[in-house]
């Protein structure tokens, strides 16, 4: 029983670990390429317009849900009994973020905007404060869409 | 249109928000590091708790397992309890146990090839070992052997590390939330039980063998017992270390140099199991399929 057990968690580490890697990996590659395509739509944390001319402005968001990997749950465990970074979630909260702004600036680019300011994210833990529930956070990015200013009538 | 200078989105460099360490670097270090540091305070914690149980008063030990006398076996009549009452009564005067200290030694008719002490000093011996022994004095080593498990409160002390090694495994399981990180110390936990628990079976041989010289005057019949168990060894022996038992080979040559060093005589005249004894013990074993070793 004990042996089925260490099998049953060896697998599972093994298969959080490469299934991990591979969508991180990927996850990484396709922020570079979209961040690239997106580079053009500008985010600013400013509340503030560049000018005042009049501009439409509407509210755009993007959201992310990110889950750990069984690899990562397992690392983390461990450094919680010691403390310090949580380094296996560092690169899961980057890749979010950086989701969560791409998909941001794409609603953004789709209603003609051509920056975002007032730029803000906000988290929220999905299973609450049940500790036993599924680990997985939600990042959203949200700001003021300005669309190109108006002509002066 | 131009926007002011601050207004930009220069390109950030990447990589910034993480540490740059091999996941699996920091998973290995993570790993050792919390495995020496719970190995060394359980196992400390373990052997502490296994040598205070031994100061439990054994009238309290009697006690607390008295409720669960009900899961022994009756003596379902037949001439084989009350002769091994009768011999675990005079290893018991032989073993010079501790006052208030009682042995009561159990026969189950099953064929399996074994026999152990437990809480409370009660001691089950199987019709299968019996079947395979033909002199009293290789019976006699066996009962020695659990009595001496009882006089040395290995019962208690085994429980008393139980005790701790579960706990153990309980809190690092919550501490981390992930049963499975307790399943996987829970291994490398019972190697040290094991370990510790060969040393015990090695104190008992030695008791055992010191009562079988003052009963009978010799240790001749406790090598019979060891050749039994390892003839129905099948499939060839465990490595030491991950065997309850110490080899049985290993156990011979202990028990015979324990006895030359005393002065004991290693062989003599062996008395035979009371033909009644014997024919009872093999319609037991016959009774029921032969199987289950150890």
């Amino acid at each position: 029983m004990d042996h089925f057990n260490l099998i049953v968690f060896l697998g599972l580490l093994l298969l959080g670990y490469v299934a991990g890697r591979i969508a991180e990996s990927r996850h990484y590659r396709s922020i570079r390429q979209r961040e690239a395509e997106l580079g053009d739509v500008l985010v600013f944390a400013s509340r503030f317009p560049p000018d005042f001319r009049v501009r439409p402005q509407t509210l755009v968001g993007g959201s992310v849900v990110v889950g750990e990997d069984y690899f990562k749950s397992i690392v983390a465990a461990l450094q919680k009994l010691v403390g310090g970074r949580l380094k296996s979630y560092e690169t899961l909260l980057d890749r979010a973020r950086r989701e969560a702004v791409l998909r941001m600036k794409e609603e953004a680019r789709q209603k003609g905007a051509s920056m975002v300011v007032n730029v803000k994210f906000q988290t929220f833990s999905i299973p609450g404060r049940n500790p036993n529930s599924l680990r997985a956070v939600e990042v959203l990015a949200y700001g003021t869409a300005l669309g190109p200013a108006m002509p002066r009538g | 249109m131009s926007l002011p200078p601050e207004y930009a989105n220069p390109p950030l460099p990447e990589g910034i928000n993480v540490t740059r360490t091999h996941p699996l670097a920091d998973f290995a270090r993570l790993l050792g590091g919390v495995a020496v540091v719970v190995v060394a305070v359980v196992g400390v914690s373990a052997v502490a708790a296994a040598r205070l149980a031994r100061f439990v008063p054994f009238s309290a030990e009697a006690a607390a397992v008295q409720r669960f006398e009900r899961v022994f076996p009756e003596a379902g009549g037949g001439p084989v309890e009350p002769w091994l009452r009768d011999l675990t009564a005079r290893i018991a005067a032989a073993s010079r146990l501790p006052s208030g200290m009682t042995v009561t030694v159990h026969y189950v008719q099953e064929p399996t090839v074994n026999a152990f002490a437990t809480l409370g000093g009660h001691v089950v011996m199987y019709a299968g070992l019996l079947e395979k022994l033909e002199s009293e004095n290789a019976v006699a080593m066996v009962l020695a052997h659990e009595v001496a498990h009882v006089k040395l409160r290995h019962p208690a002390s085994t429980l008393g590390r139980g005790l701790v090694l579960g706990l153990a495994l309980t809190l690092v399981s919550t501490a981390t939330g992930s049963d499975m990180v307790g399943n996987v110390l829970g291994p490398a936990g019972l190697l040290t039980v094991l370990s510790f628990s060969r040393r015990q079976e090695r104190e008992a041989d030695e008791a055992a063998a010191g009562a079988l010289a003052t009963l009978y005057g010799h240790t001749g019949g406790a090598p019979d017992l060891f050749r039994a168990i390892e003839v129905q060894r099948t499939g060839g022996s465990p490595p030491a270390f991950l065997s309850t038992h110490p080899l049985d080979a290993e156990r011979i040559a202990a028990v015979e140099s324990l006895a030359r060093a005393r002065g004991w005589p290693t062989t003599g005249a062996t008395r035979p199991v009371p033909p009644d004894v014997r024919a009872a013990v093999r319609r037991a074993t016959e009774r029921a399929a032969p199987g289950v070793v150890d």
